[in-house]
């Protein structure tokens, strides 16, 4: 049994790559592609600023890296086994990452050989032994890591400007081919070409590659600053070293979602548990409600109740979720008529300040934050069960109806077993084996329910989560929550199947 | 005569002059779903006569549908009603009509009084339990016995099937055992709480034949041992003449032939006794082709072979040939009529057989190498 698990969960491994690798693709390939919303939200600005912008994101999130790249180095964050230096955190819980290297300046061996950097700044040394105390190396980490992000912006504005530069030039000296369709230099076609320094488009070019150069030595030097700060260790270190210096475990890093800026981590801590909390008050309902009822369906076959419970499940299920929470909001919820329940979100404004349990003061009532909540989670779980009736029901009937026909139930009914032993304690043991199976397919069902349901009801859960990632094509967000849901996804699967085996005997997986 | 020897067992001082158990007139019908609400009912068991003693093996014989399982069933009332419905007659076992009990009494009845095997021994036990769980069940629901008792009385009877290592296998699932076990634990089970009438529905159908001679064996010795009765029903004639006491042959819900097992292997009365024996293939016979019981019961001269054939004793046939019908009298064609000191033929009621009194079956007979046991 427990090599049978530990099998399933390395299988579990292959089967995550595969799903986040598919979601991922997919992303890339949209229209727009990954992180198209940043792109767009410097629409105010002025053409250059909003290009300086641009290029600081890509460079910042890696955008500008193949899709492939990006993925591979998605999965080496969220590895647990890391290779070389290892990272450190704040005590905020932010995550340091080594300082990453500097691109050597564009087409310097082709364009600019002889070009020299007239003011090439000394590396001044940093004097690490006065930087005594934790707060000290935190703060010259800080302001190192502030000026080294600013000088390798401005070096990758600087280049990119050069490169616009020389596609001038090549369009004016009429260079064949040198330009692609987009308008940038196409660097396969640069090596080799003869500069007509004379042109009065070179002198651009010249200026962008100066001033790239000089940028370059800046970047480089708060860069060797930077490395240096951070090889002092300015915070904790990250994971348990396996091989020092080589080798490492760490929890894996879900990495900062584009759009809001926050690691994805904080916010699936934030969304999960709505989420969650949803499901598990839904499942039970479902599960006490549907299971009985299609236990007595079965065994007052052909009864009014039984025609009557499975019209009326079928009826229900058929309904949109999108219709029935407008409904609800607009007839429960809305003011101008019942009134009964909140219109949106999860806890009322001023929830915090509650006590967790009711409480009675002053001949006041006081709800108490875990009433409120259950107040506020009534509709969208009334959403979420009333559909999920019709299956299991049925499903439990049919299964009970098999059983009854069955010839051990014959044999316990001519041993003198009691009616309702036989129901409960020889036909229904033996039903259960399918509703296990069903327990799975409700999950993820009630996963992708999440999504309609708590835009509906404007609750911060894993659906509007998603659907912010995908609106926004949020990489680390998407892919993080990708792969949230497949684990827990592949976790029932696994749970259903040792449930299987405990149910029924005849089931091993030794 | 055979008859005469036979007689002469049923004096036989060790044997009880009450039978156990008496079907009178039991008629059954079921609800015809595809005929719709107040269609015609389908008339599984039409006037059934029968009756067993202690320690006899009553076998009940006839093809599929014929009646024989609703009969058992229904001792038991476990047909479903509806659709099923007992239309008429009465099961009289120690006295009382098992038919008009309440349910609450037939729990007590079943798997206490009378015990049932059935013909599946691989879907019979629940495969979600242990046999140990199944066994005590049993136990616990008709004996009041503390668990260890119960556990004790269940190892015995594993034991007395001859199950090795029954403590053992108390924890066992019914999908780790052999057919033929599986069908030791049904009997065990079913012996648990010294029924006084086993039902065994085609205990051995399912069984290879070395296994079935084992099981009947076995049912045969705890038979002995424990003056049970045993109804046996089966289709196979073989292992009606090995193990049969009297023989109760049926056709479409109805009795054709009762006898003590040797007269009627040595002189079957009814056409379609006759047509059942001369359908089974012998080894030293060369046919091309065998004869089927179609052929026996649709030829006239079959129906003039009964004692009394001239006033007008014929055997009953639902769809006899031309002409050999009596004149009847009104309401129901058939009668189960005493042809002989122990012989029961089912036949036509004509003007002649009604007038006669009917006298129900009863033969409280056993091979004499059972009732030597008890002497």
């Amino acid at each position: 049994m427990f090599s049978y698990i530990a099998r399933r969960l390395v299988l579990m491994i292959p089967t995550l790559i595969g799903i986040t690798f598919v979601v991922f693709m997919l992303l890339a390939l949209s229209p727009g592609g990954i992180g198209a919303s940043l792109r767009v939200s410097g629409g105010q600005m002025e053409a250059s600023k909003a290009a300086q912008l641009e290029a600081y994101l890509e460079d910042r999130y890696g955008l500008n890296d193949p899709v492939v790249y990006q993925y591979a180095k998605w999965l080496g964050r969220i590895c647990p086994v890391k290779f070389g230096t290892r990272d450190q955190v704040t005590p905020s819980g932010e995550l340091i990452r080594p300082p990453k290297s500097l691109v050597t300046p564009w087409m310097k061996e082709s364009l600019y050989p002889d070009l020299e950097n007239p003011e090439a700044r000394k590396n001044e040394p940093i004097d690490t032994g006065s930087l005594d105390t934790d707060e000290k190396k935190a703060r010259a980490y800080r302001t190192a890591a502030r000026d080294y992000a600013k000088a390798r912006a401005d070096y990758i504005v600087a280049t990119k400007e050069l490169k616009h530069a020389y596609a001038r030039y090549a369009k004016a000296t009429g260079i064949e081919g040198a330009v692609d369709d987009d308008g940038n230099p196409r660097e396969s076609r640069i090596p080799g070409v003869t500069i007509d320094a004379a042109a009065p488009s070179w002198k651009p070019v010249q200026a962008a590659a100066y001033k790239v150069l000089e940028t370059y030595e800046i970047a480089e030097v708060a860069r060797d600053r930077l490395s240096t700060i951070f090889g002092i260790k300015p915070f904790d270190e990250v994971g348990v070293p396996v091989l020092p210096g080589l080798v490492s475990l760490a929890s894996p890093d879900l990495g900062t979602a584009f759009s809001r800026g926050r690691p994805v981590s904080d916010l699936i801590a934030d969304a999960l548990p709505v989420t969650l909390l949803l499901n598990l008050v839904t499942i039970p309902i479902i599960y006490l409600i549907a299971i009985p009822s299609g236990m007595l369906a079965a065994a007052r076959q052909g009864t009014l109740f039984d025609v009557l419970s499975g019209a009326t499940y079928v009826a229900l299920w058929s309904i949109p979720r999108v219709w029935a929470g407008v409904l609800l909001i607009g007839y429960l919820a809305n003011n101008q008529y019942l009134g009964w329940f909140p219109v949106s979100g999860l806890h009322d404004s001023d929830a915090a300040s509650f006590a967790f349990l009711p409480t009675w003061t002053d001949g006041e009532f006081h709800r108490g934050y875990m009433l409120d909540t259950l107040w506020h989670i009534c509709l969208p779980v009334a959403c979420f069960v009333y559909s999920g009736f019709a299956v299991l029901s049925k499903q439990t009937r049919a299964a009970m109806l098999d059983n009854f026909n069955a010839d051990y139930v014959r044999t316990a009914r001519a041993k003198g077993v009691r009616n309702i032993d036989v129901v409960f304690k020889h036909v229904f043991r033996n039903s259960l084996l399918p509703l296990i199976t069903m327990f799975v397919t409700i999950f993820p069902f009630l996963l992708a329910g999440s999504v309609v349901i708590e835009k509906i009801f404007s609750i911060p859960g894993m659906g509007s989560l998603v659907l912010e990632a995908i609106t926004l094509r949020d990489r680390e967000l998407l892919l993080a929550n990708t792969i949230i849901i497949a684990v827990i996804n592949l976790l029932a699967l696994l749970l259903a199947d040792i449930l299987y085996a405990l149910a029924d005997p005849r089931v091993t997986y030794d | 005569m055979t008859g005469q020897t036979t007689m002469s067992n049923t004096n036989d001082p060790t044997s009880s002059s009450s039978p156990i158990m008496e079907v009178q007139d039991l008629a059954v019908s079921f609800d015809n779903a595809s005929a719709g609400p107040g269609g015609p009912r389908i008339q599984a068991v039409a006037g059934v006569n029968m009756s067993i003693y202690p320690r006899q093996t009553l076998a009940v014989v006839g093809e599929s549908g014929c009646g024989k399982s609703v009969t058992a069933m229904s001792s038991m009332q476990l047909i479903p009603r509806p659709p099923g419905r007992f239309d008429r007659g009465r099961i009289m076992f120690e006295g009382r009509d098992l038919l008009s009990l309440t349910e609450q009494q037939m729990l007590k009845v079943r798997g206490g009084d009378i015990a049932m095997i059935f013909q599946e021994p691989m879907t019979s036990l629940n495969p979600v339990y242990t046999i140990g769980d199944q066994i005590l069940e049993a136990i616990l629901l008709h004996q009041d016995v503390s668990n260890e008792e119960a556990v004790r009385i269940a190892v015995k009877a594993m034991d007395d099937v001859g199950i090795p290592d029954p403590m053992e296998r108390l924890r066992s699932y019914p999908h780790q055992f052999s057919g033929g076990m599986r069908q030791r634990v049904m009997i065990a089970m079913a012996l648990a709480c010294q029924p006084k009438l086993l039902l065994a529905d085609e205990p051995t159908t399912a069984l290879d034949v070395t296994i079935q001679a084992q099981i009947l064996e076995l049912l045969r010795e705890l038979q002995r041992t424990r003056d049970m009765a045993i109804m046996l029903i089966t289709h196979n004639l073989g292992v009606v003449a090995e193990n049969a006491d009297v023989v109760c042959v049926m056709y479409a819900g109805r009795v054709v032939e009762y006898a003590p097992v040797f007269d009627l292997f040595d002189r079957p009365m009814h056409p379609y006794t006759r047509g059942l024996f001369r359908s089974i293939p012998r080894l030293n016979d060369s046919k091309h082709r065998l004869i089927t019981v179609d052929e026996i019961v649709e030829d006239p001269a079959e129906y003039q072979q009964l004692p009394g054939h001239a006033e007008g004793v014929v055997p009953w046939w639902p769809d006899p040939p031309d002409g050999v019908k009596p004149e009847l009298v009104d309401g129901d064609e058939y009668i189960l009529h005493q042809i002989d000191d122990n012989r029961w033929v089912g036949c036509f009621r004509s003007t002649h057989l009604d007038s006669m009194e009917a006298s129900p079956p009863s033969l409280d007979f056993r091979r004499p190498d059972l009732s030597s046991v008890g002497q």
